[in-house]
């Protein structure tokens, strides 16, 4: 470090800084649809006669709206700042940024355009049709190709385990979608899969698994292993945790997508490895708990002080409590109860909302003031952001674990006669008072969401264009 | 778990530039995260002894218990229907009346009747077969009723299904009598339940009825409907015409509901569920129509 450096190098947060406002506007749409859902739920009149408006099409574009918009421009945003700084060098190419940023960008608004008119292919959180999936898949090449041509640049012979994470979750992304999306076309909007039956189905499930697995779990692991330490200003707990994990990890998971079709058509031995290997995926999630929390001994006391490390644990927390649960609901027989109830719906939501939400809100916080090469507007409103964001997650789940449990008891329901206690209308009218719950919390969280794009916009205005930051 | 004050870092450092340097320690992994992650491995490989788990070349691994979701799925079935096949055979083999007499069998009916009620009648018919007015689903909880409400007559309506037709009678609505005619009409239908606003209207609305609208010929010369009415001393013909000298209206008690119902008609139709039913409509068994007559018999207002 100590030498002077013979050329100055800019750091290219041009890109980062289009990704990072993409994040939150596509967070508020993504979180103001699932509000609109999760009325439309409570009061079935609000999806209207317009089939635009239907629950069964505004559903994916809720998920792809969060999932892949937001989540997705998120983790461009960080893993483009984050292999810069820790390569200690520029993006390999201005040109795939920006390829990366338009075509995402496009792929977005091809599908907000498509879902609402019912062209989709029908597969969960692999809807778009099949030359959506080819923009998708060039629009990955290229991300792939600028992060590693990062890496291979880089001013360090170490490369630093944010980086891998990022890395496993481009690369299993990318085999992940052509895999699944592999098909004939017929005309511009349809296609045949390759696979048919039950083995589609298992195809759709190991990416749909997947998808949560390295898209929602890696690659925001990546993103904690930069941001925690660095907010904390504490060193990564353990190096040898963070190894071992991480290929335990890229490992267990790919084998976990059959426990979505337990008690199907799915063969009894593809279901058995599926819940097997979910719980064995128990522990290697968990390291990325233990690294993020374990990184703050020495620094709890700053949690009285700083909100956005409060987000960074109150989200690992969510995190091995969802990688916790969901195992749990992998095994046959606890899967036969939550199965096709809310019970599935509130675990993806303690991890979508507690995990990766509201560790993608830290990351903005610390990142978009050093972007700009300023302050942030208001830290109050940041505590005032957690508050919100937390307590709307707790409700959320909360209501659906109540609804979900409930529902699946009254499923199963026999009297003493044999014959089912409870018909499906009533399992329905029994859960309306937390699908009303449900949207309370949902309410909550976006008012937080609301919050953070008044607080980092206004961070913005106060800040430089022209600011940016030196490697040396 | 180790203190990591004692700990070394690995040595290396990213992003030194700006704010606090990324550093490594290297703890060892923690103990209880190595040994519980060992026995997962354990409890898995364990699971994969007992169950169905490893494709082969040929076949796969079946496991030592020989359990598999469809045999698991056969017992399962078997035993819910040898549990009820004593009752079910009793069902099948005595008639309405025979069962009703039985409390223990009428206990088992009914409670799978109540079970196919909630998914295929409810719907329409609502929780608890209260009716909704706004499709002119009729109340089954009441003993008003528009074909009969003894046990055979509920099960054939199940069966064979029904229809209900009552003519438009506005001209432009495929009728032939003015507005004001149609408003003498309504007057006089209100007047049966004591609602008459305008004697005069209905009075003038009574000779319509009797006479060239010719009402009585189905709802009977005192308006009483089908079931209880007569025309010139003989019962009125079975086509299920509602009673208009109670309180009970299928479409609404509203004078505007009267009126549209008189000016446009009105087109009932309950589907056949067995026997009265196209092949593919045949979806519920004579067992399961019989349980269902009991039930629907046994929501308050059966004859």
């Amino acid at each position: 470090m100590g030498q002077q450096a013979n050329q100055t190098l800019f750091y290219d947060y041009d890109v980062v800084k289009k990704f990072s406002i993409a994040a939150v506007i596509y967070a508020i749409v993504g979180f103001l649809v699932g509000v609109f859902l999760a009325l439309e739920l409570a009061f079935p009149d609000l999806n209207t006669t317009l089939p635009y408006l239907s629950f069964g099409r505004l559903r994916p574009l809720h998920t792809s709206a969060v999932i892949f918009a937001f989540g997705g421009s998120v983790l461009f945003a960080t893993s483009y700042y984050v292999v810069q700084r820790t390569c200690k060098t520029q993006l390999f190419s201005r040109f795939l940024s920006n390829l990366t940023f338009w075509g995402w960008n496009l792929v977005v608004v091809l599908v907000v355009i498509t879902y609402p008119l019912g062209i989709t292919q029908g597969k969960e959180y692999a809807e778009p049709i099949w030359p959506i999936d080819l923009l998708i898949t060039v629009v990955w090449v290229a991300y792939f190709i600028n992060f590693v041509g990062t890496l291979a640049r880089r001013k360090d012979p170490h490369i630093y385990v944010a980086n891998w994470f990022y890395l496993a979750f481009i690369i299993a992304v990318a085999m992940l979608h052509i895999v699944n999306n592999l098909a004939i076309p017929v005309n511009l909007t349809d296609s045949y899969p390759l696979f048919s039956g039950v083995q589609d189905a298992m195809i759709q499930w190991w990416y749909g698994h997947n998808a949560v697995g390295f898209f929602l779990t890696a690659g925001f692991l990546g993103l904690m292993y930069y941001f925690v330490p660095k907010q904390a200003e504490r060193p990564v707990y353990s190096y040898r945790l963070s190894v071992v994990h991480f290929w335990a990890l890229s490992f267990m998971y790919i084998w976990a997508g059959p426990h979505h079709l337990h008690y199907t058509a799915l063969p009894d031995w593809a279901s058995t490895l599926g819940a097997t290997f979910s719980i064995m995926l128990l522990l290697p999630s968990w390291g990325g708990m233990i690294n993020g929390i374990m990184t703050l001994s020495g620094a709890w006391h700053k949690l009285r002080t700083d909100p956005v490390l409060r987000f960074f644990i109150v989200s690992l927390s969510f995190y091995g409590m969802s990688t916790f649960e969901g195992p749990m609901m992998s095994i046959k027989s606890v899967n036969a109860l939550s199965h096709y109830t809310d019970w599935t719906i509130g675990h993806v939501h303690s991890g979508t909302l507690g995990w990766v939400a509201m560790v993608s809100f830290g990351a903005l916080y610390h990142m978009v003031p050093k972007l700009w090469g300023v302050t942030i507007y208001s830290t109050r409103l940041i505590n005032l952001h957690f508050w919100l964001s937390t307590v709307g997650v707790v409700i959320y789940i909360v209501a659906m674990w109540i609804s979900g449990i409930m529902q699946g008891l009254m499923w199963r329901a026999y009297d003493s006669f044999g014959n089912l206690s409870y018909s499906f209308a009533e399992t329905v009218a029994a859960m309306h008072p937390y699908y009303l719950i449900r949207a309370v919390g949902g309410i909550v969280f976006l008012l937080g969401a609301l919050l953070m794009a008044y607080n980092l916009a206004m961070t913005v205005r106060g800040g430089s264009r022209q600011t940016q930051a030196v490697a040396r | 778990m180790a203190d990591q004050h004692d700990v070394e870092t690995t040595g290396h450092q990213w992003d030194s530039e700006e704010g606090y340097p990324l550093k490594e320690f290297n703890n060892p992994l923690p103990r209880w995260w190595l040994y519980s992650f060992y026995a997962t491995v354990i409890w898995a490989v364990v699971y994969w002894v007992l169950y169905p788990a490893w494709p082969m070349l040929d076949g796969y691994t079946k496991g030592m218990l020989g359990w598999s979701m469809h045999q698991e799925f056969a017992q399962d079935s078997k035993a819910a229907l040898a549990q009820k096949k004593a009752s079910n055979d009793r069902l099948e083999k005595l008639s309405l009346k025979e069962i009703a007499r039985d409390n223990s069998l009428l206990q088992h009916a009914m409670s799978g009747g109540k079970a196919i009620f909630g998914d295929f009648c409810a719907p329409c018919h609502g929780s608890g077969g209260v009716g909704v007015k706004a499709g002119g689903f009729p109340t089954l909880a009441d003993d008003d009723w528009l074909f009969g409400g003894d046990l055979d007559t509920i099960y054939e309506t199940i069966d064979k299904g029904r229809d209900g037709a009552m003519p438009a009678h506005l001209q432009g609505a495929g009728g032939a009598f003015s507005e004001a005619q149609v408003n003498d009409l309504t007057e006089y239908v209100l007047s049966l339940s004591k609602r008459s606003q305008d004697a005069a209207a209905a009075q003038r609305g009574d000779q319509l009825f009797h006479g060239e609208a010719g009402c009585n010929g189905c709802h009977g010369d005192l308006g009483n409907g089908s079931i209880k009415g007569t025309v010139a001393g003989s019962p009125a013909p079975p086509v299920g015409a509602p009673n208009l000298t109670d309180a009970v209206w299928l479409y609404g008690s509203d004078p505007a509901v009267v009126r549209a119902s008189i000016a446009k008609g009105r087109t009932g139709h309950m589907p056949a569920w067995g026997s009265g039913a196209k092949e593919t409509g045949k979806r519920l068994t004579p067992l399961q129509i019989k349980q269902l007559a009991l039930y629907v018999h046994g929501l308050g207002g059966g004859q």
